[in-house]
């Protein structure tokens, strides 16, 4: 059973079981598997750099976008689609890189041996993940259909009712992920803001 | 008392006989653009406020106002300058997960 994040020198700690673990591992992985840039990767950062660098979306890839890559992807200008589209060329490739690449860093956090379902993180983890946890939960709002503060509250009357009816339905097992890695994202900002406020 | 007349002496700091001042383009170089973060229903008060201390090193009571100000009214413009300087923290505040755009100050 998971345990909130807390401040232990210059570390956090919580405690996570292997259940819950592989399932925050998995949409981890998940969510890095949407972002990987188009192309992949040479293994070579500074040629994946320049690779991708000014090269636009094909418009019609970008039309056609998974919603959940599109939320985690948007438009850097609204009124002036040109400008937009210069912005994209301009970042999206690395944008989607430095997304992939935290997302390893938090995914291998993860994989690091535990005793007694510990999980112990440098600043630089916990930052990772934090992040990484971040992007996890705009791909599964999105899958959510959260468009706004109300379909929040709404998810959380389905998700009451659920736990009333014990329904197994997809939607309700999204919005159980999308909850708890809700609350770990929670705990895990407020352990690095006190840790911000210690420094 | 005409007071349009008085003006007839301009103090010496705004006269400038000599030089043809494009004032339009001094102006359109001048305004500022800004970064703009938009409410969503996913990213947490304080994981938005976390963003704002780490990336633009911003207090926590600064931060904290901002964070607010989006969630309340919307949208809040975090950071003001340069056009080049607007996409590079808009392109930062979308590598948080938050949803930012950048355009020229209203």
């Amino acid at each position: 059973m998971a345990t909130a994040f807390k401040r232990k020198g210059s570390r956090v700690v919580a405690k996570l079981d292997d259940n819950e673990r592989a399932i925050v591992r998995e949409l981890l992985d998940q969510t890095r598997q949407l972002l990987a840039p188009s192309g992949g990767s040479s293994g070579d950062p500074v040629e994946d750099l320049f690779a991708g660098l000014g090269s636009a979306p094909d418009p019609e890839e970008l039309a056609g976008r998974d919603p959940a890559l599109a939320r985690l992807l948007p438009d850097g200008h609204r009124g002036d689609p040109e400008v937009a589209a210069e912005y994209r060329a301009l970042t999206e490739h690395g944008l989607r890189q430095r997304k992939t690449a935290n997302l390893t860093t938090a995914i291998e956090a993860l994989d690091q041996p535990s005793h007694r379902d510990k999980l112990e993180l440098d600043l630089g983890q916990a930052q990772a993940l934090l992040i990484g946890l971040a992007d996890v939960r705009l791909a599964l709002g999105e899958r959510l259909e959260l468009r706004s503060d109300e379909d929040s509250d709404r998810l959380q009357q389905e998700l009451a009712q659920a736990a009333a009816d014990g329904s197994q339905d997809p939607r309700v097992i999204i919005g159980l992920y999308y909850d708890f890695l809700t609350w770990m994202q929670e705990s895990l900002a407020g352990a690095l803001l006190s840790a911000r406020s210690r420094e | 008392m005409p007071i349009v007349e008085t003006v007839s002496v301009a103090p010496p700091e705004h006269a400038s006989p000599d030089v043809d001042l494009d004032v339009d383009a001094i102006e359109e170089t001048d305004k500022p653009w800004v970064t703009i973060v938009w409410n969503d229903p996913v990213n947490l008060m304080s994981y938005v406020s976390w963003v704002f201390q780490t990336y633009f090193g911003y207090s926590a009571a600064k931060a904290e106002k901002l964070m607010l100000s989006v969630h309340r009214e919307g949208k809040a413009a975090v950071s003001s300058g340069p056009r080049e300087r607007m996409e590079t923290d808009t392109e930062a505040m979308q590598g948080y997960g938050l949803w930012a755009t950048f355009e020229k100050d209203a």
